[in-house]
């Protein structure tokens, strides 16, 4: 895992100043997901460590299967793993070009895990708090945990806000 | 002991009552990898480098290798239950220890838990176990006298409080043996002793702790020990966490003597856990960084001056220094002390005791080699009567050195060589002690003078030590004042010395032995 991402970030910093360069953050972001969809589907990723296919068989393949899905220098992109032997990596390069994108854009990707699912209401008061913690926009992504009991688990990155019953039960066993 | 169980839960309430409901923020992390102790965690992009790491299971460890995408970390304890995938949290605190008096008179581990059953220890403190030595400007220089107890030890190689003083040799040459006499030493005079034990058996250490016991010794001291079962990384730390609680004392005016039996195991240990964290070895597959291991360990032994005990006690202790000295252990393999971890213990300690195992099996015991062992600083802390007696001791021994080649010929050898050899045979001798039997500075001064002054001239060689045993005897049942007199003063004045003198003439006129 972390030598995955030793490895994918010179591609994903590659393709990130890229698409700086040319404004097209928001297509590469389209063709990576779209990349790695296709790289993670079972059927393909046993032709893709098949030793038996070549490498330009394999990108014909890749070719045709995203055809007029990526563009010009997605397929480029395509092709430089491929002659690098890096398919495997695309899931890690599209998570470190998601964060650096989020980061330039200012915002932070947040899962927040509740107990009850919110209200429209206590949702955007929520939003406008976590927004003045972290000082950046929130993509908020809410999921409904009924085993936290109460209260909210705020997870950005590799910070843990826990704010929930159970975790507070947890201190409390501790203490004890 | 018996449990109150309404006592146990009025505890229980009563924390329950003073919990605060706070919210937690931490970092989090995956483990990756759990190899022989060491996880490897993705995440953690926050932590510290030695950082307490908090594993499922109550489980910690410290984060020593800190990389772009992952920390490398050593688990304190076992680990058979960390698997891939866990969470572990960041603690936001290096590695602490309790500190205190409570802890005089326990065993515990490199954590500060008791393993010695006799229950909890009330502690309320707890400090860093790495901490930086304090710097020039509140140091003093060394002064005063440790009194280890041993003749040969204190008349020729003497130690000084906040000095640090390397005691190497072979296995079995007893190196544990003069730190433990330095322990039982201890008893009465304030000064707070540590053995951290590292690497050793349980019941290696269980015999210390006996002895000590046995000798009244244990009150004063607080034994750490990382057994030869306990990890790896546990017995790396526990020197410093034995330094930990003898800066307390230092730290509060007082005077403490730490004894680290032995170094050589805590750098094997810290070479596996470099290794296992794939740091680069070097010289004899150690990392590049053991010099440092040992010199900020030793550095941290050290005399403080008043102010700044004044300033880090918050002014309660006014006017007092603040020492902690250390008697650092190495063993060498087969007496080669140019190995690498040897020289480099050498040159950052203040001196050594050389002991050497054709000494020990001839019979001198305690085996120091006075030739090679030095004290570059003790000489200054010296007690008064002892540097007097003592100068010429080791001149004697000197010279006796240079010429004991020659001794089988004593026949054909002019006087005053012969003389030199029969004073150096009967000094020799004399240095000779006995296991659990430290002496006073009055004792020693007594054995001291009658070598000096030539009463021992008269005496066939294999009876000095009975000589001096009924010498010693006599002086303490017919010149008690004398000896407290030396005892509480330290001077050498020529009352004294008329004193010492006239008394031990009485005694080989009126005595056999």
């Amino acid at each position: 895992m972390s030598e995955l991402a030793t490895l994918a970030r010179p591609y994903a910093v590659a393709v990130f100043k890229r698409a700086k360069e040319t404004d097209s953050a928001k297509t590469w972001s389209k063709n990576l997901a779209f990349l790695a969809a296709v790289l993670s589907d079972k059927s393909i990723s046993g032709v893709i460590d098949d030793p038996k296919i070549g490498k330009s068989a394999l990108l014909t393949l890749l070719l045709d299967i995203c055809e007029g899905q990526i563009d010009q220098e997605g397929s480029n992109f395509l092709k430089l793993l491929i002659e690098n032997n890096r398919l495997g990596l695309i899931t890690a390069i599209t998570e470190i070009f998601e964060t650096y994108k989020a980061e330039d854009e200012g915002s932070i990707d947040v899962d927040v895990s509740t107990a009850f699912a919110f209200t429209k209401e206590s949702k955007q008061s929520f939003n406008t708090t976590l927004e003045k913690t972290f000082g950046k926009k929130i993509n908020m992504k809410i999921a409904v945990d009924s085993s936290l009991i109460g209260g909210v688990l705020v997870r950005a990155g590799d910070q843990v806000i826990d704010g929930s019953v159970r975790g507070q039960l947890q201190q409390l066993a501790q203490r004890l | 002991m018996q449990l109150n169980p309404s006592e146990i839960s009025d505890l229980i309430k009563k924390k329950i009552e003073n919990f605060d409901l706070s919210t937690q923020v931490h970092t989090e992390g995956t483990v990756v990898s759990v190899t022989d102790g060491i996880v490897r965690v993705h995440g953690l992009s926050q932590a510290m480098q030695g950082e307490m790491l908090e594993f499922p299971g109550n489980t910690f460890g410290m984060a020593l290798n800190l990389e772009r995408d992952s920390v490398g970390a050593v688990v304190l304890g076992s680990y058979q239950h960390i698997s891939e995938g866990d969470t572990v949290k960041c603690t936001g605190k290096i590695l602490e220890v309790p500190v205190g008096e409570a802890l005089l008179g326990r065993v515990v581990d490199a954590l500060g838990n008791p393993i010695d059953g006799k229950g909890a220890i009330d502690t309320t403190e707890t400090s860093p176990v790495e901490k930086i030595a304090p710097g020039v400007i509140a140091r003093q220089s060394v002064d005063e006298p440790v009194q280890l107890g041993l003749k040969s030890i204190d008349a020729m190689i003497p130690v000084g409080r906040g000095q640090r003083e390397l005691i190497i040799g072979d296995r079995q040459t007893g190196k544990t043996a003069i730190a433990i006499d330095a322990i039982i030493n201890q008893k009465g005079t304030g000064i707070k002793c540590i053995y951290v034990a590292i690497g050793q058996k349980r019941s290696s250490v269980a015999n210390v702790v006996r002895k000590l016991e046995e000798h009244g010794a244990l009150a004063h001291t607080i034994i750490v020990v990382a057994s030869a079962s306990e990890s790896a990384a546990l017995q790396f730390i526990a020197p410093y966490t034995g330094c930990t609680m003898g800066e307390y004392f230092r730290d509060k005016g007082e005077d403490a003597l730490i004894i680290y039996d032995d170094l050589t195991k805590q750098a094997w240990a810290y070479r596996q856990v470099s290794l296992l964290l794939r740091r680069p070895p070097g010289r004899e597959a150690y990392p590049g960084d053991v010099f440092y291991l040992h010199s900020r360990l030793l550095e941290r032994a050290s005399r403080i001056n008043a102010a700044e005990v004044e300033k880090l006690t918050g002014g309660r202790v006014k006017g007092k220094t603040g020492s902690l000295t250390a008697l650092p252990i190495i063993e060498t393999q087969g007496g080669d002390v140019s190995a690498f971890v040897p020289t480099n213990v050498i040159s950052i300690t203040d001196g050594q005791i050389f002991l050497e195992s054709n000494l020990f099996n001839s019979g001198i015991r305690p085996a120091v080699n006075a030739g090679l062992s030095v004290s570059r600083v003790g000489g200054a802390a010296q007690t008064k009567i002892i540097k007097k007696l003592g100068g010429g001791t080791r001149l004697d021994l000197a010279q006796y050195r240079e010429l004991a080649a020659f001794a089988q010929f004593a026949s054909d050898l002019d006087e005053s060589t012969r003389k030199q050899i029969e004073r150096g045979q009967r000094v020799t001798e004399l240095m000779k002690q006995n296991q659990y039997s430290p002496m006073s500075v009055a004792q020693m001064a007594i054995s001291l003078f009658a070598a000096n002054e030539g009463f021992l001239d008269t005496v066939e060689v294999n009876k000095v030590l009975d000589f001096e045993a009924a010498l010693q005897s006599y002086m303490k049942s017919e010149h008690t004042e004398l000896m407290t007199n030396i005892n509480t003063t330290g001077d050498f004045s020529s009352d004294i010395s008329k004193g010492m003198r006239s008394a031990i003439e009485t005694f080989v006129k009126t005595h056999s032995w």
